[in-house]
């Protein structure tokens, strides 16, 4: 499936009232193709709260930028820089010390959402084949089921995105079980 | 035959009745924890460990009350009063033109103690001290009109009294008069983690004679500390009782249910 048609079944789903994605890309093309889904949703008049677990926000934001992105409506949430010892200073970036406090992230978007000025609103959440890494397969599933159904709640769109190759059985049929739809390979 | 009500909400509140009017805290997630804030007149005992966010929460709690347009009063038994408002202007959430127009009073428990000529070399109140210090909290919440009051730390005021039937006594007394003038208080309890498990208070004895508990402990997850919060009892509210991660944010504390499985294995009280 191309970038563009990964974009495109996104926005049908958003259009039929769907409240939470898997996009699942592969690893070769995993950060482009995020980062120009984010692109094309800004585009369309979404403000989004983008949560980084890979790489530092501050590589996200110049590449968004360098895609000429509508940078109007957007924060992040970042797991990654203070981690790192990474810059830390982004006005529009909330920082996490550490990738195992999950619920921070929750805290974190319920902070960011008040900010967002769009009325259409989207998560996208890169990735969460970043937190599998520091957490174990339960603590991961019982997260992504609380984020999931707190977005529900809210009323905002949620893109959890993962690797195709690193997501495994367990982990891709507790995303299935718990999302609309499922975009991509 | 006539059509039956289906539009009124079930009750699930197993024991009915009229709740009672509540004192909002106006931090959200602690409100939503205890079913709409503190029945108002209780005493509240804030319990945890050092770093645990106490005197935060009970900070946030007065500063709300009062640009609420009440009157809170904070008396400082640990440390002077003029690193406690040095320390406010560092929460995003603090107002410097409440302390100015009254309604956010600090008090020093030792400038209380000089004037009421109670301070004692061997650092213990006798009953006649007890008495006037008792008058002094009373004349304090009965003469500003005080509706909200934290003592940080009860545990230090405890430190002072020479055996643990004169700290039922105090906490007992104090809380039935503020109890009567409508005072919803917070009683600041240092407490210490034995063996894994933490307990409510140093002497414990406040926990049984306050209205309601409230443990505050760190957590550590894989090596990092995170902060919980849980209700143990709240008397004339249904509460949760589950545990919760609480943040210290410049907007004031934010409060989230702590993920269950999260809660074991490389993960314990300190």
């Amino acid at each position: 499936m191309s970038i563009a048609d990964v974009a495109k079944s996104v926005i049908k789903s958003i259009n039929d009232g769907d409240a939470l994605a898997t996009v699942s890309l592969p690893a070769a093309n995993f950060h482009e193709g995020t980062v120009k889904l984010a692109t094309v949703l800004l585009g369309k008049k979404l403000g989004g709260i983008y949560i980084t677990t890979s790489r530092p926000s501050a590589h996200i934001v110049n590449e968004l930028e360098a895609a000429k992105a509508n940078m109007s409506d957007i924060y992040f949430v970042d797991l990654v820089s203070m981690t790192v010892g990474g810059s830390i200073d982004d006005a529009r970036t909330l920082y996490i010390e550490s990738p195992t406090m999950l619920e921070s992230i929750l805290l974190n978007i319920a902070l960011l959402e008040r900010r967002l000025k769009s009325k259409r609103r989207f998560v996208l959440f890169d990735s969460i084949n970043g937190l599998n890494i520091y957490s174990e397969p339960k603590v991961l599933r019982e997260f992504i089921n609380v984020l999931g159904n707190s977005m529900r709640i809210k009323e905002i769109y949620s893109m959890l995105m993962t690797v195709k190759e690193q997501t495994g059985d367990e982990l891709a049929a507790a995303l299935e079980l718990l999302s609309d739809t499922m975009v991509g390979d | 035959m006539a059509k039956k009500d289906v539009t009124k909400p079930i009750s699930l509140d197993p024991r009915g009745g009229r709740p009672r009017e509540k004192c909002v805290t106006h931090i959200e997630g602690i409100d939503r924890i205890l079913n709409g804030g503190i029945p108002v007149g209780n005493i509240v005992l804030l319990a945890g460990t050092v770093g645990s966010g106490k005197t935060t929460l009970a900070m946030e709690f007065l500063i709300n009350g009062a640009k609420n347009g009440e009157t809170c009063c904070y008396i400082s038994v640990t440390e002077p009063s003029s690193k406690m408002l040095s320390n406010l202007q560092t929460y995003g959430f603090f107002d410097d033109s409440l302390v100015k127009e009254g309604k956010l009073n600090i008090f020093d428990l030792t400038v209380i103690n000089d004037r009421l000529g109670v301070e004692r070399l061997d650092g213990t109140y006798t009953a006649k001290d007890m008495e006037a210090l008792l008058g002094a909290f009373e004349d304090i919440v009965d003469e500003l009109g005080v509706t909200r009051l934290v003592v940080d730390s009860i545990t230090a005021v405890c430190y002072q009294l020479p055996d643990r039937g004169s700290i039922r006594n105090f906490i007992f007394r104090l809380s039935q008069f503020l109890s009567t003038f409508g005072c919803t208080t917070m009683l600041i309890s240092e407490t210490v983690v034995d063996s894994n498990v933490q307990t409510y208070s140093i002497f414990g004895v406040e926990e049984a004679v306050a209205d309601g508990v409230v443990l505050m402990g760190n957590i550590v997850r894989q090596g990092d500390l995170l902060r919980s919060l849980q209700v143990v009892k709240m008397r004339g509210a249904k509460h949760s009782r589950a545990r919760h991660l609480i943040e210290l944010t410049p907007v004031g504390l934010a409060v989230v249910p702590l993920l269950k499985w999260g809660q074991d294995g490389g993960q314990a009280f300190t």
